[in-house]
């Protein structure tokens, strides 16, 4: 847990990124909020906000009296929002430290390149 | 939600001194609390009002509907585990964990069992002869222990070490989470509890400084560093908490910054970094208290 | 709070019971630590009384006239060995409110179910106390002195060889809960105005008492409270200290009642 941003946006956060990693499969049950709570030693509260954003967001749905479960569909829509992010957050930065440094575009896509070979 | 807790104007005067000045808030049930601020800012007095141990100058205090002074019905559900607490002259700590299920309808003994061995509390040594961290844990076990529904923790880590600290946040996590209660806890540790909190009450030289929820007010500052002429560029439409600086770099907190706001520094090559609750409450209720941290206590209302 | 994850919540029951319960927690407190309550109240009185029968013994193994062992005896009537018993009464007054009442506080128990409480443990223990003491004085009745003429429980301030055991253990009972009401009384006045109010009170008790002695001595009345005294005899004294007692009595409470844990 970090300062940066409210904590249970990085909770939902580490779900999603579980549910991404194919740690968390579809229909498979999510931990508790009480267990994400003790682990993370957060307030309960916290844990279930961050638990409430996702199902907002219908990537986890619950059953009554037995828990929180991963909405089928739910890793194909997580990946889709991410990739509309992967813009801002990672490409947007990269150009401006590659600016700082003088790194040009070609020579950037070298370095694509070469990273995707290694 | 049920307000567990109400306050309203509540001001207690000792001589010329007042301790808790004109201060109203509620407290919301089965929520863990934050009261922060300095030594001396009137917390521990608060707490003692809230109980009935000490009686207002004047305002209303209401716990559970009811004014708690000399109220057993009301009482019967509150512990409050003060960091000075007396303990009769030849007690031993079995004495008081015999005792305190008299007075707490909720207690656990298994719970307390399990604190004991926990915290390595020697049973049997009277409590003159028993360390600071040992005093400490005695308070800590009747609190967790009680379930009583509404629970002050005062500043009850005096002596623990840091070991012991983490094992106190984890019960009491892992017990609210079970049973869940109403938590008022006092520190100054604050970013050792800062996760734990969901509602932050913020008091400097009696008054009531914030009344926010935790996680409202963890964004409400960022600090922005970069180049000198960068910084003042970008906070120059803003108020400024905090200005610091060393040679041609300058690091100045503003309050909360957009997404926009948060895209537009890294444009302009500034770093961005996180304010914790407790830099922001040492801000805040620091030496010198400017009309730019009122902005932030506005922002954060 | 989303927990509908969770199975139905065990939350900490509000509860609401009537006044009686947390008196006799009150009471169950003092006995707790039974050692101070107990124990040590029957270890001063052996150890009175064993040096009490060393005492006899040796009066008298030195005395072998007849006529001067009827005086010795007559002497020990006057005996004031159980005084110290009284004593830790006060003792144990003062600490019922000096270390328990704080600690009860810290408990959430109210100041009026503690005074209440404190004071039904403390009229009980005397009680107790009370009837061991006549059951001891009827023993030292029936063996003349435990065989050595000595007296100690039935001395003369306590009705001495002839009273009636309702009696004596009016007596023993009024001077155990005359001690000990004092003795909580003059703690609340430290609980609630601290060593200024100790220093105040003192004073203040003492200037009266000079006062008293100045105003008796200037209209010559020492004759008149000697034959106060003489009138009432001992059983009429304590009789009247009935009263200072339940003025102790509800003098502490109203002390108490505004009464913080003040640091």
């Amino acid at each position: 847990m970090d300062d940066s941003r409210p904590i249970f946006v990085q909770i939902a956060e580490l779900i999603e990124n579980d549910i991404i990693a194919g740690a968390l499969p579809e229909e498979a049950q999510v931990p508790s909020t009480n267990e994400f709570a003790a682990f993370h030693r957060i307030n309960p509260a916290t844990a279930g906000k961050g638990v409430n954003v996702l199902v907002d967001d219908g990537i986890l749905y619950k059953k009554r009296g037995i828990g929180m479960f991963v909405a089928s569909g739910a890793r194909d829509r997580l990946v889709a929002k991410r990739r509309d992010q992967f813009q801002n957050e990672f490409i947007a930065p990269l150009m401006v430290e590659a600016e700082k440094l003088g790194i040009g575009e070609a020579q950037l896509i070298d370095m694509i390149r070469k990273e995707g070979t290694a | 939600m049920s307000a567990v807790v109400e306050v309203s104007h509540l001001t207690r005067r000792f001589g010329d001194t007042t301790a808790v000045d004109d201060v109203s808030f509620s407290v919301q049930k089965n929520t863990i609390h934050g009261l922060l601020g300095r030594n001396g800012a009137g917390k521990t007095t608060l707490m003692q009002l809230l109980t009935g141990q000490d009686f207002a100058t004047r305002g209303e205090i209401r716990v559970f509907g009811e004014q708690p002074v000399e109220n057993s019905g009301v009482l019967k559900n509150v512990c409050f585990i003060k960091e000075s607490q007396r303990y009769p002259d030849d007690f031993k700590p079995r004495h008081v964990f015999t005792s305190a299920p008299w007075f707490f309808p909720n207690w656990d003994a298994a719970l307390a069992d399990r604190l004991i061995a926990d915290f390595r509390l020697p049973l049997n040594r009277r409590i003159k002869k028993l360390s600071r961290g040992q005093l400490s844990a005695i308070g800590v076990i009747v609190g967790l222990a009680s379930r009583a529904p509404l629970t002050f923790f005062d500043e009850p880590y005096l002596g623990l070490d840091a070991v012991a600290r983490q094992i106190f946040y984890d019960r009491l996590l892992e017990d609210f989470g079970e049973h869940p209660r109403t938590v008022i806890l006092s520190t100054h540790l604050i970013d050792e509890v800062s996760n734990l909190l969901e509602h932050v009450l913020v008091i400097d030289e009696g008054k009531l400084l914030i009344d926010q929820d935790a996680e409202t007010l963890r964004g409400s500052a960022t600090t922005v560093v970069g180049t000198r002429q960068g910084v003042d560029a970008f906070v120059a439409d803003r108020e400024v908490l905090h200005r610091d600086g060393v040679g041609g770099l300058a690091s100045v907190t503003v309050g909360r910054l957009t997404p926009q706001d948060r895209a537009r520094a890294t444009e302009m090559g500034l770093e961005l970094s996180p304010v914790s609750l407790q830099q922001l409450v040492v801000r805040l209720t620091g030496s010198s208290r400017t009309s730019s941290s009122q902005t932030v206590l506005e922002q954060s209302a | 709070m989303s927990t509908l994850t969770q199975p139905a919540l065990d939350e900490a029951r509000i509860d609401r019971p009537g006044r009686a319960s947390n008196i006799l927690a009150v009471v169950r407190l003092h006995l707790v630590n039974r050692y101070s309550v107990f124990a040590v109240p029957w270890m001063i009185m052996a150890g009175i009384f064993v040096v009490n029968v060393a005492i006899w013994w040796i009066i008298f193994a030195s005395v072998s006239n007849e006529a001067d062992r009827m005086d010795a005896r007559d002497g020990l009537e006057y005996s004031g060995a159980l005084f110290y018993i009284f004593v830790y009464m006060l003792v144990l007054g003062i600490q019922s409110v000096a270390y328990t009442f704080p600690f009860a506080l810290g408990f959430s128990v109210t100041r009026r179910d503690f005074w209440l409480g404190s004071a039904l443990t403390f009229i009980a223990l005397s009680a107790f106390f009370s009837a061991c003491l006549t059951v001891l004085a009827s023993i030292e009745v029936a063996t003349h002195g435990w065989g050595l003429g000595g007296t100690m429980f039935a001395s003369f301030y306590f009705g001495g060889a002839d009273a009636s055991w309702i009696e004596r253990f009016g007596l023993y009972f009024a001077s155990y809960l005359f001690f000990y009401f004092v003795g909580a009384t003059i703690a609340t006045i430290y609980q609630r105005w601290r060593n200024n109010g100790m220093l105040v009170v003192f004073g203040t008790l003492g200037l009266v008492m000079i006062a008293g002695i100045a105003l008796v001595s200037f209209t010559n009345s020492w004759p008149s409270v000697g034959a106060w005294f003489d009138s009432n005899g001992p059983s009429g004294v304590i009789a009247w200290s009935l009263v200072p007692t339940v003025i102790a009595a509800i003098t502490g409470y109203f002390i108490l009642r505004r009464a913080t844990p003040k640091n």
